[in-house]
């Protein structure tokens, strides 16, 4: 990172690669730079050609969404002043994320080398004890501004997160009273809310007729207090959040998918132990990879269904 | 082993203790669970086989990393042996999360056993984890205890040593196997051990063998360094017995990580991470800092290669591969990248680092 601070930077434009977090947090970015001046330039939707892109630079052994983000930074690459890759150890105790967001500045510092280009970074380590807020004061204030227009900034982007948040989980309280197929989908969120992944998923399953609940769209600390009744040692926050979050809406829905990006770390693990331990419902574990073909995954996801419907009657 | 069985109270039990193989390092907990407790007497698991990894891999996941399919067969081979209670370890990256799946795999077998996942213990207090002491022995003798703990550092720290000095001198042993039959010895003594004096006189009686083996060693001779994933690097069976085959070629090999340097006595290397500071800015994974400092450090002290050794799936060590290769194009030091899982062949794996001791001799005799 460089400190600029002597003077205020104007005009300044950071790129946000839309891949991993950014499907966690895209509201909270946007509004913080926007809330300091500085614009947003976004990678645009995923795509073939962005993966593609980001399998010819990442080391082949990734995941699906590490290939597809490096080929979203790829795309940003001499578009903006900084490209913005957050890193993210852990959130305190027992909510570790994946070491990949440990990695992932550093790494995209070093991949893309010979570029010249700048990155930009925030760093959450609660282990340290550097909270979201402390990190995000940092960023600012490596950009030269003041402690003051950082922490306002904070403030109002936080406040927009969680009203954003809010309605998102008010729009899936009235899917869980739905009749007909419902069928929790558990997955991280850069996985099912990413277009080129996840996207034809649900699109595919609204157009049998089902209705598709989020396990990640839960009340997360709820989620995670619910999350140790199904797996007591289970440390990464996002998998405790799904785990929460099965744990919760399991008795009002009619089947469980596990949606995965090969080889997801945690998820080989966790989804491992969840088809141990989830007899009583029907669950399909569903990896995704790049030669994944749509015709494929429909006939996975409609055999599932059919189950269902069958074993209700309804068929 | 000799159990002092009369120290052990009627009706109180007797705990068949095992920790999967790891390197040579299972003398060391034998030595700490038989002579630390009063109540325990450990099982050694059988020496790691292909049929090992063959039913580990049989019930693990398909694309957990490696490690995790030759311990579960190793804990599988442990509890055939007659052990009764498992020992899991806590750790950063998924080996935080071994223990539990394996106890769930393990009881949907059908085995049955005690399980003490040190997971389940971890709270970012250090003091908690005498929690985990006291389950195994509520009556601990702590004078005796803190005694078989430190000689059990001890024997970690002289087979870390000698296991070095080891694989630095045999590929030039002039007699035909006299450098490894004395290191043979010196691990036969740490198996056997039964006090502190023995794990000493193993250590002097070793160090004098190396010393007085006559040697056919040149002047400089091709040095390469190994670094990579904690347990891959580490375990002989596991990495195909890489550093022998190097050794064996003629080449001296170095190896930093160990228990020795990254679980005892890292804190005395703590400064590494500004050393760094060009490759990364920040810690990229658990044992990230240390392998990038050391690659750094090969290459700045002139070897002539290096060899990254981790298992399939390793996310900490896939990530610092573009690290590795920025330094190997910096500093002009050949880098060889090595995967392990459970289908690498003895043979592929022998024929690439016969091409790799190739390039590097050829390198170094046009360089020089």
């Amino acid at each position: 990172m460089i400190l600029m601070r002597d003077r205020r930077p104007e005009g300044l434009t950071v790129g946000i690669p839309q891949g991993l977090l950014y499907h966690r947090y895209s509201v909270l970015w946007s509004a913080f730079f926007k809330g300091l001046g500085i614009t947003p330039v976004y990678s645009g939707p995923t795509s073939r050609k962005v993966l593609e892109e980001g399998a010819g630079v990442e080391v082949d052994e990734t995941c699906l969404s590490a290939k597809i983000y490096m080929g979203h930074v790829k795309a940003l690459i001499g578009r903006c002043d900084y490209i913005f890759v957050p890193r993210v150890d852990t959130f305190g105790h027992f909510r570790d994320m994946c070491v990949r967001f440990q990695a992932l500045y550093d790494q995209c510092r070093n991949l893309f080398r010979s570029t010249g280009q700048k990155f930009l970074t925030y760093n959450v380590d609660g282990e340290f004890g550097i909270t979201e807020e402390m990190a995000f004061l940092e960023l600012g204030q490596s950009l030269g501004f003041s402690k003051g227009e950082v922490k306002k900034a904070y403030a109002a982007a936080k406040k927009e997160e969680q009203r954003a948040w809010r309605e998102k989980l008010k729009a899936q309280e009235p899917l869980l009273k739905a009749g007909g197929t419902k069928i929790l989908l558990s997955g991280h969120s850069y996985v099912l809310d990413d277009p080129y992944v996840g996207k034809p998923i649900t699109d595919f399953l609204r157009s049998i007729d089902v209705t598709a609940i989020r396990a990640d769209v839960v009340n997360r600390e709820l989620a995670l207090k619910k999350s140790v009744e199904l797996s007591p040692t289970c440390k990464w926050e996002v998998s405790r959040e799904l785990l929460g979050g099965i744990a919760l809406y399991r008795d009002q829905v009619d089947g469980i998918i596990l949606v995965s990006a090969f080889p997801c770390g945690p998820d080989a693990m966790v989804n491992e132990l969840l088809t141990r331990k989830l007899k009583d419902i029907p669950l399909l574990n569903l990896v995704l990879d790049a030669q994944s073909g749509a015709a494929g995954v429909e006939t996975r996801l409609e055999s599932f269904v059919d189950i269902i419907r069958l074993k209700k009657g309804a068929l | 082993m000799p159990l002092k069985l009369e120290r052990i109270k009627e009706g109180q039990r007797v705990i068949h203790g095992a920790f999967p193989r790891y390197a040579e390092y299972n003398c060391a907990m034998k030595y700490m669970a038989e002579h630390g407790f009063h109540n325990v007497k450990f099982v050694m698991p059988p020496p790691l086989t292909k049929r090992t990894e063959e039913i580990g891999a049989r019930y693990s996941p398909d694309y957990v990393c490696t490690p995790f399919k030759t311990l579960l067969g190793s804990l599988i081979e442990a509890l055939e042996a007659g052990a009764d209670t498992l020992v899991m370890v806590h750790g950063y990256c998924r080996l935080g999360y071994y223990g539990e799946l394996m106890e769930q795999i393990l009881r949907d077998q059908g085995y049955e056993f005690d399980f003490i996942n040190l997971s389940e213990y971890d709270t970012w207090k250090k003091r908690d984890w005498l929690k985990v002491i006291r389950r195994i022995d509520p009556k601990l003798n702590i004078p005796k205890f803190v005694q078989a703990a430190r000689e059990t550092i001890r024997m970690m720290e002289h087979l870390d040593e000698v296991t070095s000095d080891y694989y630095q001198i045999c590929g030039f042993d002039a007699t035909g196997g006299e450098v490894r039959r004395a290191y043979r010895r010196f691990l036969a003594a740490l198996y056997t051990a039964d006090s502190g004096e023995d794990i000493e006189g193993a250590y002097k009686r070793v160090k004098q063998d190396f010393q007085t083996i006559p040697l056919n060693k040149p002047d400089r001779p091709l040095q390469v360094g190994i670094l990579g994933e904690f347990y891959t690097v580490m375990d002989a069976f596991s990495n195909l017995h890489l550093e022998q085959k190097l050794a064996d070629m003629g080449v001296e090999v170095h190896r930093w990580m160990n228990m020795t340097h990254h679980l005892l006595h890292y804190g005395e290397v703590k400064n590494l991470a500004p050393k760094i500071r060009d490759q990364c800015e920040y810690t990229m994974g658990p044992t990230s800092t240390a392998n990038i400092w050391y690659a750094k450090a090969c290459a700045e002290h002139g070897y002539d290669g290096l060899i990254h050794v981790k298992s399939a799936n390793c996310t900490p060590e896939i990530d610092i591969m573009p690290v590795l290769q920025n330094i190997s194009a910096d500093y002009k030091i050949p880098t060889l990248y090595l995967t392990y899982d459970s289908q690498t062949s003895d043979v592929g794996l022998m024929t690439r680092l016969e091409a790799f001791y190739d390039m590097i001799e050829t390198r170094k005799r046009a360089l020089s």
